[in-house]
């Protein structure tokens, strides 16, 4: 039994208690998908189904999303009085944690109304990259082993074994809190961190290119764009009810792939992301056209931590860097004559 | 392209002038560049001023629409530190302008292009010399072609 399996029993364990004693409404976790290598959000509200709740290095996507519409206010500000909110259970890992911690602050999601199943993740697998290392095979199943690594069932019924290091997620490899920071219940033990400057690093790089390199870069990623909005519509901090990408009067951000509107509309995501940002890598995972949609986020976080001392999601008594200021910030970007 | 249209575009080459926006807060910087005027302090006919009610009011959307529209270079500017009109407007726009110029700067835009001040009423003086910097430095860097939509 791999430690995975005993996270599995123990979080089937918890939602069938959580669900029994009506201490939430409602559960979401993850349950089997009918493709390899994924899973699908499951959305539980009896106790008797917490046997399709899975836990595997599959559980990618970032459970937080759903959290913003399950309390938004209703349009008719009259009926807000005959609304009871529900009170959700949630599987949640480091990131995600973070993202909960992020919303809470911005007052999209009540602390009170979550009960927060924490479990340390060592690192999701990535699927794109999965299915590039099967090169033409197509995989008709996958699991983990013993040893954390994936196995996946090939077409002549043949198995090849993924090392979990080459498969998992690039978010993953970036991750600085393995383990949620704030949890109710904490399935498994603690993660550690591998490396804390993955992040840096990459940053680092990008800029040490000429600026010219950085922009001929830039385009040729963006240019591969096709404005699905997959990326916004993945983030768990992109709940705003009418987006600014989408205003038409007047309309900011032009709607074309036209590749200046794309750039101004991957700087305008970027941007609105300064200071929020929990590095959970949903963007990347939902770009259908494989573009690191973190290359510009992940400066802004860098600037954000260094100009301000502020990582976003990882306490809830703290105030976003953009909501606040002080006398003495930084300032010597300004023009002087 | 055709033959003429490269001609027009080679003599508008020669003639190039920069156009620089300035977002100017209605407080400060709008009436120091006022004073600019009434002082007959002289400087660069390179800028068109956007009044704004403050430099909190400045979405860095603007900034990059006006570059898409085709502007050379932008010039926001605000009240002093402690001076806001609105108290801290101008705190609250220092944190987005300094992190929106790195971003700017990492993804492969001039630094020159987008340019952030403070002048107060009584600096018309040094308004005018703000706005001699930016129009050279952008007159340097030359014509805006990055973010630019060509139809």
């Amino acid at each position: 039994m791999t430690a995975n399996h005993e996270i599995e029993a123990r979080l089937r364990e918890t939602a069938g208690e959580l669900l029994r004693q009506k201490r939430v409404d409602l559960f979401l976790g993850y349950e089997k998908a009918s493709l390899p290598f994924r899973t699908t959000p499951l959305f539980l509200t009896s106790p008797d189904e917490v046997e399709r709740l899975v836990w595997n290095p599959f559980c990618t996507v970032n459970l937080a999303v759903y959290l913003p519409r399950l309390f938004a206010a209703p349009a008719d500000p009259r009926k807000a009085k005959d609304l009871s909110p529900p009170t959700v259970g949630l599987v949640l890992k480091g990131c995600d944690t973070r993202s909960v911690v992020a919303l809470i602050q911005e007052r999209q999601v009540p602390r009170e109304k979550l009960v927060l199943v924490g479990v340390a993740c060592p690192g999701m697998v990535d699927r794109q990259k999965a299915e590039r290392a099967l090169g033409e095979h197509e995989a008709l199943g996958a699991e983990e082993d013993a040893q954390g690594n994936v196995r996946a069932m090939i077409d002549d019924e043949m198995e090849v074994a993924l090392p979990r290091e080459e498969i998992v997620s690039d978010a993953c490899l970036e991750c600085r809190f393995p383990t949620p920071l704030i949890h109710d219940v904490l399935l498994g033990g603690p993660v550690e961190p591998k490396d804390r400057d993955v992040a840096r690093r990459l940053t680092a790089e990008f800029e040490s290119r000429a600026l010219s390199a950085r922009w001929v870069h830039l385009q040729e990623t963006l240019s591969k764009c096709i404005r699905c909005n997959a990326c916004r519509q993945s983030c768990p901090m992109c709940y705003c009810k009418e987006c600014l990408l989408d205003q038409t009067r007047p309309r900011w951000v032009g709607a074309s792939t036209d590749i200046s509107d794309v750039t101004i509309y991957h700087l305008v995501r970027a941007f609105h992301m300064a200071g929020r940002c929990t590095e959970c890598g949903a963007c990347a995972r939902a770009c259908p056209m494989g573009i690191d949609t973190r290359l510009l986020v992940r400066k802004l976080s860098q600037d954000v931590e260094d100009l301000y001392q502020y990582r976003p999601g990882e306490a809830i008594d703290t105030t976003p860097p953009l909501s606040a200021f002080a006398m003495e910030d930084p300032q010597d970007f300004l023009t002087e004559p | 392209m055709s033959e003429s249209q490269a001609a027009q575009e080679t003599a508008l080459e020669t003639s190039w002038e920069p156009k620089i926006v300035a977002f100017l807060c209605n407080w400060c910087s709008y009436a120091g560049a006022d004073l600019a005027g009434v002082s007959r302090i002289q400087y660069p006919h390179n800028i068109r001023i956007i009044r704004v009610p403050c430099s909190g009011r400045i979405n860095p959307v603007f900034l990059l629409r006006a570059l898409q529209d085709g502007a050379d270079g932008v010039l926001v500017s605000g009240c002093h530190p402690g001076d806001c009109h609105y108290i801290s407007g101008n705190l609250v726009a220092r944190r987005k302008f300094a992190l929106f110029k790195e971003l700017l700067q990492y993804a492969g835009i001039e630094p020159e292009r987008v340019q952030f001040t403070w002048v107060s009423a009584s600096e018309g003086g040094r308004f005018a010399a703000i706005v001699e910097k930016v129009v050279e430095e952008v007159r340097k860097i030359g014509p805006n072609r990055k973010l630019v939509k060509v139809p």
